[in-house]
């Protein structure tokens, strides 16, 4: 995968910033270089340039969590991040969850199978922070109120977070192996 | 990454069990969960345009000129349009609407006095903000009663009210002298705003004569109608687009956005994308409508209601939206799921240079439920019966008179099993354990309250849902309906709804919903219609589709046989319609059924809640929420339960911590960092119950549920406030400040 974006201008107020960054990282596995702004921000990169429209933008300023991707394999923010803050790492998005084959992520089984979705539009970020706290290896010994204190960073306005702690509980059981 | 398309059945497969009441996952989920759903602000074509609002910097001022020139002059800039490039420059009939574009008068800060389209997004923005105008200030009216005032500026030409509602149903003054309990309230409810994680936007495209455009839309027909307005152009001519979209919970119903992207796309004669910032919603996007209500409620000394007299003042900001009709619903719920000899309500609708109120989930009836509710409360207290004895021996049942216009409700209302439901549950049955365990600086209390909501637009105004089927020589039944998915999975719904219509697998049923071009016109998603009216029509067009069958072949299997011998007959398509039937007129005029829209079907929904008070600080811990639904058949129970949950988060949201300020004009609360929604921490857990119940015009037997479980839950954290701390509150959001007022008596809370 790559994307050259040196024809694009990118204006601010009255100047223009002309200087392109050469960047390289591994996204979903695969090497990307590209030429970016220096100011273009991670989130806008994924989408926008690379096209991985799974990440979502809902609040542009870290309140909401729906722009949430692994950076070096921890949950963050992909729209507080500039995208050359990336250069050299590893991103995993959404779209890079489930296995090559399809095989769902068990973070991805356990949403859809637990209604833990309605509009879809949060979705993703909350899955990326879930599979954040899997790898964390975080377990069921966990209280309710723990594990929503653990969710907390994400924003959901459809579901009121029951199915989302249901599903989290079951992702847990997933990675176990206790289910499935 | 897509799914797999399911393979084709040859034959009708034995179907073991009724689809209908299982819950299943919603059709989209596997895309959601891959990244792979594209939803309408993802949409980018190759050569498409970025778009920027320029907004107004004032909130209240005649403008005197508008200076593009620095704004064409940044490289890249295609188009900067001014009100006087839209054709025709209205969002309505009425100058009440609002103009598109603002041009003449500024009635709200931010409003957009110019669109601008360019190469990219940071040019679009660096040229709508050089975009400057010269103001001549006007006083800014900041308040209801300010806009009432003698002397006060008028916002439009006919003045500051946009709309007045009163009805009475007999001499409440006189039943009110004769009552021995007058309970008078007078309530303060705040502007909420939607929060829909999606903010508006997406892209449209000019084509030959007219323009597409994907954008979420609660109301494609209302916003097809605006676009053809402005534009000046056939309504046949535009497409609407309108899912998938992240949320809406009515915040796409008077939204402007497919106008922008319509106009923006018509004037460059290229394809324009568009998407506000979070800011930009919270200044211009419309919000949850703040009342001001007063309220007596007469009682009998052994608890009968004798009469309620409700008055409101609501604030619509600078423009009409859904105002006046929002006001329809309050008044028609002002008496609540109640019993009564006789009611009155008389409500009023003023232009104000605060937030633009709109359409938000509830639709007037959260308001004026908390008036009703903590009153019903207030009078269990003093008169010292149990809070769900006093409701009950004052409920509304199936077939009933209706309080405020003695319309008769429908059979299926269950109101009264719904309460009991709710009370039998253990957090109300142990309340008193629950409060007697409170330790160190907590208090502990309980709280019951009951709402119901209408379903569908209301009596009078022809409200309507419509779909188109075919079957192709495979078998596979193909249906376009309405209204559309904004998030709920309605189409999944739709699906299970066919597929036990038809007797056959799911997998042999394609639903599409929200393209105006394939979906014939099938009205809103709104006012708890979507799975009542979609659901009926998809069932109408599949007993139509059996009929024809039948005549065609003799029997009612939908199998390729049958369906090649219809598609052979010429008759393989299907237009169905399903009028939503209207009340009767009770003690309404004759002609005036619409001015007052009452409804017919009701859902309901009674709710516990359980919560923690601090007696040092007022910090509010709501610890659990029970909430018993009266929807009839639950067609995916999950869906339903879903939406219950939901609910009942914004409910609370609404109850303890949302609150848009403003300020002069001016916004406090600008973005999601000062306007707090709950997260997963502030949301206990919550019980949900599905009550049995039928509604007879309902697709097999289902009515609307996802406004009425946002309504009782702030009275319910009321009651339970005045359980724990012994103060009943007059205001929401019930936040900490409020609460240690009430509770060292700086403002009597209890009437």
């Amino acid at each position: 995968m790559s994307t050259d974006t040196s024809s694009m201008r990118a204006v601010a107020g009255d100047y223009e910033v002309d200087d392109l960054v050469a960047v390289t990282m591994t996204v979903n596995g695969t090497a990307v270089e590209a030429k970016i702004p220096a100011r273009m921000l991670l989130s806008d990169f994924l989408r926008h340039e690379l096209r991985l429209t799974g990440t979502h933008v809902g609040c542009e300023h870290g309140v909401c969590g729906a722009c949430t991707v692994h950076l070096g394999g921890r949950p963050t923010r992909s729209c507080l991040t500039l995208a050359v803050q990336a250069d050299g790492c590893e991103i995993r998005t959404v779209e890079g969850l489930a296995d090559f084959d399809g095989t769902l992520h068990p973070v991805q089984q356990s949403f859809r199978e637990c209604h833990a979705l309605q509009c879809g539009f949060c979705t993703p970020g909350f899955m990326m922070s879930v599979a954040g706290l899997l790898e964390e290896g975080i377990g069921n010994d966990l209280s309710d109120s723990e594990l929503r204190e653990h969710l907390a960073g994400n924003l959901c306005r459809c579901t009121g977070y029951q199915n989302i702690v249901a599903a989290t509980r079951k992702a847990i059981d997933l990675r176990d192996g206790k289910e499935g | 990454m897509t799914r797999a398309p399911a393979p084709l059945a040859t034959t009708v497969q034995e179907r073991s069990a009724l689809i209908v009441g299982q819950s299943l996952p919603a059709d989209d989920a596997w895309p959601i969960v891959t990244g792979a759903l594209e939803f309408v602000t993802d949409r980018r074509v190759d050569g498409m345009l970025h778009a920027a609002i320029a907004h107004a910097t004032v909130p209240h001022a005649l403008i005197q000129s508008i200076d593009v020139t620095a704004a064409r002059a940044v490289p890249g800039v295609v188009a900067v349009l001014l009100g006087g490039d839209v054709p025709v420059n209205a969002l309505g009939d009425d100058d009440g609407d609002g103009p598109v574009i603002v041009d003449t008068v500024v009635r709200q800060l931010g409003d957009p006095i110019a669109l601008v389209a360019a190469v990219d997004e940071a040019t679009a923005q660096a040229a709508a903000a050089a975009v400057t105008a010269a103001y001549l200030p006007l006083p800014i009216v900041d308040s209801a009663r300010s806009a009432l005032e003698p002397g006060a500026p008028q916002l439009h030409d006919k003045g500051n009210v946009a709309g007045h509602l009163a009805f009475a149903s007999g001499d409440v003054d006189a039943a009110i002298r004769g009552a021995y309990l007058t309970v008078e309230r007078h309530v303060r409810t705040p502007v909420q705003e939607h929060v829909a994680l999606e903010t508006p936007g997406g892209i449209a495209m000019p084509d030959g004569v007219g323009v597409t455009v994907w954008c979420g839309s609660q109301f494609p027909g209302v916003h097809r109608r605006k676009i053809a307005r402005a534009l000046n152009i056939d309504i046949a001519d535009v497409r609407l687009i309108s899912n998938p979209v992240g949320g809406a919970f009515g915040s796409r119903n008077d939204d402007p956005m497919p106008v922008y992207l319509a106009v923006l796309a018509w004037a460059t004669r290229r394809p324009v994308h568009l998407k506000m910032s979070r800011e930009d919603v919270m200044l211009i996007g419309q919000k949850r409508h703040p009342f001001d209500i007063t309220t007596r409620t007469g009682f009998s000394s052994d608890g009968r209601i004798v009469a309620s007299d409700m008055t409101a003042l609501v604030d619509t900001g600078p423009y009409t939206t859904s105002g006046p009709n929002v006001l329809k619903t309050s008044a028609e719920l002002s008496v609540g799921p109640y019993r009564m000899p006789m009611a009155r309500f008389d409500g009023t609708v003023v232009y104000t240079n605060n937030a633009n109120g709109g359409a938000f989930r509830g639709y007037g009836v959260p308001q004026s439920a908390f008036a009703i509710e903590t009153a019903m409360t207030q009078a269990a207290a003093d008169l010292g019966i149990d809070p769900v004895e006093l409701r009950l021996m004052n409920i509304l049942r199936g077939g009933d008179e209706h309080a405020l216009y003695r319309h008769h409700v429908t059979t299926s209302l269950r109101a009264a099993e719904t309460l009991q439901a709710a009370a039998e549950h253990a957090w109300w049955r142990d309340r008193a354990a629950w409060r007697a365990a409170a330790t160190g600086p907590w208090l502990r209390g309980t709280g019951i309250a009951l709402a119901m909501k209408g379903v569908g637009l209301g009596s009078g105004k022809g409200d309507t849902s419509r779909a188109r089927l075919i079957v192709s020589r495979e078998g596979v039944v193909q249906i376009w309906a309405g209204p559309n998915h904004t998030g709920q999975s309605i189409d999944s719904s739709y699906r299970q709804v066919a597929a036990d219509t038809l007797g056959i697998p799911m997998d042999r049923i394609r639903m599409t919903v929200g393209d105006s071009q394939l979906v014939p016109e099938a009205g809103s998603t709104s006012s708890s219609r979507s799975m009542y009216a979609g659901g009926e029509v998809v069932r109408r067009a599949c007993v139509e589709l059996l009929d024809r069958i039948e005549t065609s072949t003799g029997t009612r299997v939908v199998d390729p046989s049958t369906c090649r011998a219809l598609i052979d007959s010429g008759d393989a398509e299907i237009l169905a319609e399903f009028r939503l039937p209207d009340s009767d007129l009770g003690m309404i005029p004759p002609g005036q059924l619409v001015t007052f829209a009452p409804h017919l079907v009701f859902g309901c929904s009674a709710q516990v809640a359980r919560l923690e008070v601090n007696r040092y600080t007022g910090e509010l811990h709501v610890c659990g929420i029970v909430c018993a639904i009266d929807c009839g058949t639950a067609i995916n129970p999950a869906g339903v339960i879903g939406q219950a949950e939901g609910g009942v988060t914004q409910g609370l949201g609404y109850a303890v911590m949302e609150e848009h300020l403003i300020a002069g004009g001016r916004p406090l609360t600008k973005s999601l960092e000062t306007y707090a929604i709950p997260t997963s921490r502030d949301v206990p857990p919550i019980e949900t119950i599905l009550v049995d119940g039928s509604e007879p015009t309902g697709p097999m037997g289902a009515k609307g549920m996802s406004e009425v479980v946002v309504v009782p839950t702030a009275p319910a954290i009321a009651a339970a406030v005045l359980d724990a701390a012994g103060v009943l509150p007059d205001r929401i959001p019930i936040t900490p400040e409020r609460m240690m007022r009430w509770m060292s008596g700086e403002q009597e809370a209890i009437a």
